[in-house]
Order: structure tokens, then C-alpha cells, then sequence
């Protein structure tokens, strides 16, 4: 984790409108897994959004729906459809954190914003059980960068967004990458589909 | 779940005869080519998912069922063997996926298929509710906690399908849909086997 002596309270506040969508939003991606660097196989996500709900689907290319589930701030994941072997609770948590990471911002949180030792904007939010996000923009990049932390400060999850178009405010990635940390390792390697604005209706 | 798909892919090959009528001789289906338009819906989409890409049948056993978009993806069917490509960053890989011990199973569904026995198949109940259209329901409660039924549209010409509908649940079905369909023209051997 970056030094927090490197940031400056309330300083050059990174908007988080740039990163995490607002109101209601759909993404379709093309998603790569891969485990301990063993590629795994290649599923079509889907990922929705309004206000503090979250649906998020994964199928096979051939339209095969394998995961179904939804989510809404302080109510949990509701499972409700899972193919094995995608019905594992642990699998389910950990896609829902996942899909959260990107899509949705930190909730209640101490917020600090500056920027970092590399010259990015960084802003930090700190949970009050000590995990940590942070949602960078680099300095050299037009995309944005999302980093988080558990309680122990130890890496839990990076995604790194590449080759971004704008969106009203929201910078959208054509390309994003996601890493897990932990007990195994793995890697999202996703590809953007499709991305609609709902609230306007309008598509890409 | 690897061996669920491929067996859902022998549902799309041509359907020689119905209800165990057997097609003379002279009738029957050496190949088939064909573009396909499948689309995804399911209750949280706005819109469905829409891919395209064609197919290929050579009787008796060689099948290549090719994604082209949104994500380019080559399903390979021939001498027993079973393969699948998928587009990574550029460049075409094998996919690993289930033991192929499973697959083995469904490669000896296709002979079924194409005798036209559809009457005799042990994972679905067969009715025909209306003309050109074969109702199949999964016999097995397993199955069916994953696929309700299955839809099949005949083609006026007899032999081919028009339309596959595929019901999972309430709202979520994959509909694939046929077109530019060229029959019994050789296909050479090496589209069954490069990527």
C-alpha cells in the first residue's frame, strides 16, 4: 500500500463520477478466468445496475446462463441461478466482491485524496474495520485504476482499466483486468461488449 | 456442464427425419453449411446478447460450430475428437474444459440424431404440438433444473431446422436462428480440423 504520507487531505479530489457509474447502467463483457496462471474458460458477464441494486449474470458463448445473482446494499447476494461448479457460496461471494470492486463505489468510508509518490491522483477510503480502497488515476494514462486492501494493509484486489472512452462523466475501459489475492491467485481479463447508459437509454 | 453444451450443439444439427420416419435414401443429408444468429435473453438484460456464426456438417461425424462475434470462438467435432478454440488476446488457444470422457458420451448421440430417433431418447420426452415444431422436455429432474425445454422449428424443407429456442427458466432463453443454408455440398476435411 502506497505510504499515506504521500497524500494530502481533501487535495485534488479524484472524481469518483470518472469511475463508478451512476443511476441506471448495463455492461456486457467477454470475461477470460484464469487460476495460478492456468487459463480457465472464456464466459460472457453481464452486469446491472441501478441505484444501490446489482445484477450481475455469467454464461457460456454458446448462451448457456451458469451464474445468476443480484445484489442490494445491507440486504447481501441473492443467488438465483448456479450451474455447478459455480454453486460453491465462497464462488458467489467472491464474484459479488468482485463485480462490486468495479462497478460500485466504496460505501461509508474516511476519504483522503492527493496524490501519490508517482504523481497519480489518488483518492483512499478507509472502512471503519480497516480495509482500505483505492481508486487512482494515473498520471501517464487516460484509465483509471482501482486498488484494495484488507485490514492486514495486504493487497486483496487491483483492477486496472485500459484504453477508456468517455461516457457523460463515466470513463468507460474497453479493456479491464481484474486480480485476486490470496490463497490462489487469479486473474479477469474482460473485454467490453457493451455498455448502455439506461437512464438515457442510449448505447454504444 | 461441458458435455450439457455440445450435447445442446447436436440439437442444431440436421434433422434427417422426425418421430423416427427414416428419409429414402436419395433424400438424405451428406452436409450442411449455414450462418446462425443467436440471441441471449435473460430477465436482467435491456437487450439481448446478440452472436453470430456459421456452421458446418459433414455426415457422418464432423461438425464445426464457430462463434464470429462477439467473441470468436471454434467448436470441432471429427474422427472422435473433440475441440475447442477460443480467441485470447489475439491468438487462437485450445480450451481445457471437462474430462473428454464426457464428451465421448454425446459424440454417440449424434448417430442417434441423425437415424432420426428422436422418439428414442432417453434425456427428453418428445411431443409435436404443432406443425414443424418438436417439443422437447428434459425426463430427468436434473436436467431440468437447468433446461425447462427446448424448442424446435422445422424448415419446410423437410430435414432442416429453422430455429432452436432453448428455455432455461422464466425470462432466459437462447434463440439461435438459421439462414444461407447450403446442403450437400463436400466440405473439405480441413474445415473440420483447423482453428
Amino acid at each position: 500500500m502506497p505510504a499515506l504520507a504521500t497524500l494530502q487531505n481533501g487535495a485534488e479530489a479524484t472524481g469518483d463520477e470518472m469511475v463508478f457509474p451512476r443511476g441506471r447502467w448495463q455492461f456486457v463483457h467477454a470475461i477470460d478466468f484464469s487460476i495460478e496462471g492456468h487459463a480457465g474458460s472464456e464466459v460472457l458477464g453481464v452486469t446491472s445496475l441501478t441505484g444501490d441494486e446489482m445484477a450481475c449474470a455469467l454464461m457460456t458463448v454458446e448462451g448457456f446462463t451458469l451464474f445468476e445473482a443480484m445484489y442490494r446494499q445491507g440486504q447481501g447476494v441473492d443467488v438465483r441461478r448456479a450451474v455447478p461448479p459455480f454453486d460453491k457460496p465462497a464462488f458467489a461471494a467472491g464474484l459479488m466482491t468482485d463485480v462490486r470492486t468495479i462497478f460500485l463505489a466504496p460505501g461509508v468510508a474516511t476519504r483522503q485524496c492527493g496524490r501519490s509518490a508517482d504523481g497519480a491522483s489518488l483518492c483512499r477510503y478507509t472502512e471503519a474495520d480497516g480495509e482500505v480502497t483505492d481508486i487512482v488515476l494515473p498520471a501517464t494514462g487516460e484509465c483509471w485504476q482501482i486498488r484494495t486492501y484488507g485490514a492486514d494493509q495486504r493487497l486483496a484486489r487491483s483492477v486496472v482499466g485500459r484504453s477508456c472512452r468517455k461516457m457523460g462523466a463515466l470513463l468507460v475501459p474497453e479493456y479491464l483486468e481484474l486480480k485476486g489475492f490470496g490463497p490462489a491467485n487469479y486473474t479477469l481479463k474482460m473485454t467490453l461488449i457493451r455498455a448502455e447508459n439506461l437512464g438515457r437509454q442510449a448505447s454504444q | 456442464m461441458r458435455r450439457l453444451v455440445l450435447f445442446l450443439l447436436f440439437l442444431l444439427l440436421p434433422v434427417r427425419a422426425m418421430a423416427g420416419d427414416s428419409a429414402p435414401a436419395s433424400l438424405r443429408l451428406r452436409s450442411v453449411q449455414a450462418d446462425f444468429v443467436q440471441e441471449k435473453h435473460l430477465n436482467i438484460l435491456a437487450h439481448p446478447i446478440i452472436s453470430k456464426g456459421i456452421f458446418l456438417f459433414q455426415a457422418p461425424q464432423s461438425l464445426r460450430w464457430e462463434y464470429r462475434s462477439p467473441v470468436h470462438s471454434v467448436l470441432l467435432l471429427h474422427g472422435g475428437k473433440v475441440e475447442k478454440f477460443v480467441e485470447r488476446e489475439g491468438k487462437v488457444e485450445e480450451e481445457q474444459g471437462g474430462p473428454l470422457t464426457s464428451m465421448q458420451v454425446v459424440i454417440s448421440e449424434i448417430s442417434n440424431w441423425l437415424d432420426g430417433r428422436f422418439t428414442d431418447n432417453a434425456m427428453f420426452a418428445v411431443s409435436f404440438p404443432k406443425k414443424h415444431l418438436v417439443l422437447l422436455t428434459p425426463k430427468d429432474a436434473g436436467l431440468a433444473a437447468l433446461i425447462s425445454s427446448i424448442e424446435l422449428k422445422l424448415a419446410d424443407q423437410p430435414g432442416l431446422l429453422d430455429e432452436v429456442t432453448i428455455f432455461e427458466g422464466p425470462g432466459s432463453f437462447t434463440r439461435l436462428t438459421f439462414s444461407n443454408r447450403v446442403l450437400n455440398r463436400d466440405i473439405p476435411p480441413s474445415r473440420f480440423t483447423k482453428r
